[in-house]
């Protein structure tokens, strides 16, 4: 990609509010150096001329690429190789008069080293309410440093709760994150997390389509969303209250075609309706990394059972459990006492007994037979 | 110048040779030389045949006597020649050649008066005769019986050395083959008075189905001899062929009964816990006689108070286990004995032996030793091990358990089963079966030895234990008339292993 090119893109980039499929059926067309001109000279049609006339005058496109530049980013387009293509296809597919955003991104500013694509490949997005409970902020934690156990990138917005739990979680566990601004890369939001997003901006991706000093704004919000659920093989929403920006997101998701998970929380928890609404919207039920990858993961690559509380009887076999209650607490029994309490042939004891034995619970003195430890 | 011959036959272990007994009379001073090897007892044949001879009627040569045993390098011992070498006399100092003299093989021992007396190792020598082709043999006829076990010879009793002459010449008869019938099954002892002790019956059960070694302990008097005895009355009756070993080598040792010679039975041997190595593996000087392993061939070898014997005779056990039979070199050969027997051992939990082992007094160390006498070559080779109890009074109560007959039908459709599932690979019993053959070819499904798999990962079964359990499993399954083990059959199989430790 020539300098004029990349020029061209970050001044279309600021040009219209992102997304603007007019403008980006014009880049098709014609190239964006021929539209980066055609728009700056306002010989364009009128829907997008009137979504182009406010900014066509603001051509800082040089200095923006240089600002970039000197915080170790770059432009992303449609003509790089590292372009998620795959990831976007969904949007296709959407109904655009519904979701008039359902477009795929002009470019995207991106800070950090990794490459788009192969991080796209293999990712999870957890989001959740900012409004946090210390359960939340504890099981995003729990899935993000398994998911990185597990090979996956954590993407999230990096907002205060849900998104910076797992944000950190991932960078406390040498993992690959990657945060979704709303705004210009620039621009730390929250503030309160700018150490955060610089720490992710050199271990993980920063990624925006807003150009650099863009504010983040309400809307703006909204917009992201569907760009982290496209960027990540599924969606999970840790805790959501009845009115949040993660149930927006895990709408994208479900719109993109990819799986929509919920963590359950207590009922009287405000910090989880949303989760359970999602849940009885049916949703996946996931409760450790594991079944997250299950969805997203290759082909075979199954979460193991969960493990369960189990009894030291719980693996025996039922003429084993009857040999083991036919012995006494305490005191020794001989074979033919023990079939006689258990109802078995003798010679059905012996084997059961030994398999008792095996296992511990059982001993052999003398000849005689009893239990290894008092019965609880 | 006068010569006779007769012939007989040496019998070395449980192989004859046919010895050729020549009489030379010629002139010289009155003596006897006696050439061939004797040992002491044949040299003092000469005096025996003197006295029986003269006391006969006949004549005893006045000149110099020759009498030669051939093949002349073969040493001779015993007093079976003196029937041969009376007659070969005789036929020299009435220089007359009898042609049934030379188609006649004459065992038996001479007394003074000219009585034929039984000796030993009659059926070996007929057995003898019969393969080298020799239609008549001659024997006394206290061991007719045993002599007329032999099919396809023609087999005579001779009562007097006079009786014998008279046939020689053709003027007498001599008593004729005695048919003896197969004696009746009496089972004297059954497995129904074994009061309780399930698991040490079944082990008992187990060991006669698949050939199994067996493992008895437990304090005196819980009934581990009794088990022992009642063992081969649950075996399979011998076959003719292995009847005839069997009998042959109880006729080397002379142990057989006059009237009902044939052992049908498979044998019970219980040497005592003192026994040397010699009467254990067989021994003696010249040429080595058989031991308690060999009488016990095809039947059942009884070590009551195992921890008591030598170690040294404990281990001599170890080849006649692998091998099947006994070779013992000594000065005059090799004999080579039959012992494929079953051992069955039984010791008391200790040296104090208390009833209850709460009232033990032994030292950990004189306890732990006592039941480690065998060593792990011996104790590998022992697939059941049964730890037994002593019984309470109300055990006396309890109805009659299974007998004798009920359990030897089921014992031999075991047997049945398991010859035909390893005939192609020349096997018998499910004792024989090599681990590999049992990993490899008869390899169980995963679940079955699941079982196995967790003793294992648990430690408390070694590998080796592992195929000792899949061969008892496999009787288990043939005694359960099934086509192979199935999980419940492992896990029966695991409770016949030794308690605590790995092994």
């Amino acid at each position: 990609m020539t300098a004029e090119v990349r020029l061209a893109l970050a001044y279309l980039s600021r040009v219209a509010e992102p997304p603007c499929p007019e403008l980006a059926k014009l880049v098709q067309q014609v190239g964006p150096v021929e539209s980066a001109a055609r728009v700056k000279a306002g010989k364009v049609d009128a829907d997008l001329a009137r979504r182009t006339e406010a900014r066509r005058e603001i051509d800082s496109a040089a200095e923006d690429l240089e600002l970039l530049a000197r915080r170790n980013g770059r432009l992303v387009t449609a003509q790089d190789d590292e372009w998620p293509l795959l990831s976007f296809t969904g949007f296709a597919r959407m109904d655009h008069r519904q979701r008039p955003e359902s477009h795929p991104p002009l470019a995207l500013w991106v800070v950090g080293s990794a490459r788009l694509d192969d991080m796209a490949q293999r990712a999870v997005a957890i989001v959740g309410t900012r409004a946090c409970t210390a359960y939340g902020e504890h099981v995003a934690a729990d899935l993000a440093a398994g998911l990185v156990e597990r090979d996956v990138a954590v993407v999230s917005g990096g907002a205060y709760g849900i998104d910076g739990a797992a944000h950190r979680a991932t960078l406390g566990t040498d993992g690959f994150t990657v945060a979704v601004l709303a705004g210009g890369i620039d621009v730390p939001y929250p503030s309160g997390h700018a150490t955060l997003l610089h720490r992710i901006g050199q271990d993980g991706l920063v990624v925006s389509e807003y150009p650099p000093g863009v504010r983040p704004a309400r809307h703006r919000f909204l917009t992201r969303n569907r760009l982290v659920a496209a960027l990540s093989g599924a969606t999970v929403v840790v805790e959501a209250g009845a009115r949040s920006g993660a149930a927006n997101t895990a709408a994208w998701a479900r719109g993109l075609g990819r799986p929509v998970c919920a963590v359950p929380g207590p009922i009287t928890s405000a910090a989880s309706v949303g989760c359970h609404a999602l849940l009885r919207d049916e949703a996946n039920l996931v409760t450790r990394a594991a079944d997250v990858v299950e969805l997203i993961g290759r082909i075979g690559e199954l979460a193991v059972d969960e493990e369960r509380p189990d009894s030291l009887l719980d693996g025996l076999g039922e003429a084993e459990q009857r040999v083991y209650d036919a012995l006494p607490a305490r005191g020794r029994r001989t074979v033919d006492q023990i079939a006689v309490a258990s109802g078995l042939a003798p010679i059905q004891v012996l084997g059961p007994l030994s398999m008792l034995e095996v296992c511990g619970l059982v001993s052999r003195v003398d000849g005689y037979w009893k239990l290894s430890r008092p019965k609880t | 110048m006068a010569l006779g011959r007769a012939f007989s036959v040496a019998v070395r272990g449980l192989e004859g040779e046919i010895v050729e007994i020549e009489a030379d009379i010629t002139s010289g001073l009155p003596g006897v030389h006696l050439v061939g090897l004797p040992d002491t007892a044949l040299q003092e044949s000469r005096d025996r045949v003197r006295a029986a001879i003269t006391n006969c009627g006949n004549d005893w040569p006045q000149s110099r006597l020759t009498l030669a045993l051939s093949p002349a390098t073969l040493p001779k011992m015993g007093s079976v020649y003196d029937l041969a070498l009376a007659c070969a006399v005789i036929s020299a100092e009435l220089k007359k050649e009898w042609p049934r003299l030379e188609k006649v093989i004459l065992l038996g021992e001479l007394a003074l008066d000219g009585r034929v007396r039984p000796v030993k190792g009659v059926l070996p020598a007929v057995l003898t005769a019969k393969r080298q082709g020799w239609p008549t043999v001659v024997v006394p006829a206290d061991n007719l019986r045993e002599a007329s076990l032999v099919d396809d010879i023609e087999v005579l009793g001779a009562q007097t050395l006079g009786q014998l002459q008279a046939w020689v010449a053709g003027k007498g008869e001599l008593a004729e083959r005695i048919e003896t019938q197969a004696p009746v099954l009496v089972h004297a002892t059954d497995l129904a008075d074994v009061v309780g002790q399930t698991h040490a019956k079944y082990a008992v059960e187990v060991a006669a189905a698949g050939a199994h070694h067996l493992t008895l302990t437990g304090p005196p008097g819980v009934g581990k001899t009794m088990l022992a005895q009642r063992l081969p009355g649950l075996l399979p009756e011998l076959s003719p062929a292995e009847s005839l070993e069997v009998t042959a080598i109880h006729s080397v040792v002379g142990l057989l009964a006059a009237d009902t010679p044939l052992i049908t039975r498979p044998p019970f041997v219980a040497p005592h816990h003192t026994s040397t190595v010699a009467a254990l593996v067989g021994g003696g000087t010249g040429m080595a006689r058989p031991g308690a392993v060999s009488r016990a061939h095809r039947g059942v070898l009884f070590l009551d108070e195992y921890a008591e014997i030598g170690n040294s005779a404990l281990e001599a056990l170890r080849t006649p286990l692998e091998d099947g039979v006994i070779r013992l070199a000594r000065r005059d050969g090799v004999a080579a004995y039959p012992a494929r027997f079953q051992l069955v051992l039984a010791a008391n939990p200790c040296p104090c032996a208390a009833p209850d082992s709460k009232d033990c007094l032994c030292a950990s160390g004189a306890r732990r030793r006592y039941l480690t006498k065998l060593s792990g070559p011996l104790l590998d080779r022992v697939d059941l091990r049964v730890e037994m109890h002593r019984e309470k009074a109300q055990a006396f109560q309890a109805e009659a358990a299974e007998s004798t007959e009920l359990v030897r039908t089921r014992v031999h459709s075991a047997r049945a089963a398991a010859a035909e599932r390893w005939r192609p690979y020349g096997i018998r019993t499910n004792a024989e079966v090599s681990g590999v053959l049992l990993r490899r070819e008869f390899r169980l499904s995963q679940e079955v030895t699941a079982p196995l798999r967790t003793a294992v990962d648990r430690g408390v079964l070694s590998l080796r234990g592992c195929d000792r359990t899949l061969r008892v499993a496999w009787t288990l399954a043939d005694l359960a008339g099934r086509t192979s083990p199935g999980k419940e059959e492992v896990t029966t199989a695991m409770s016949f292993r030794q308690a605590g430790g790995v092994r």
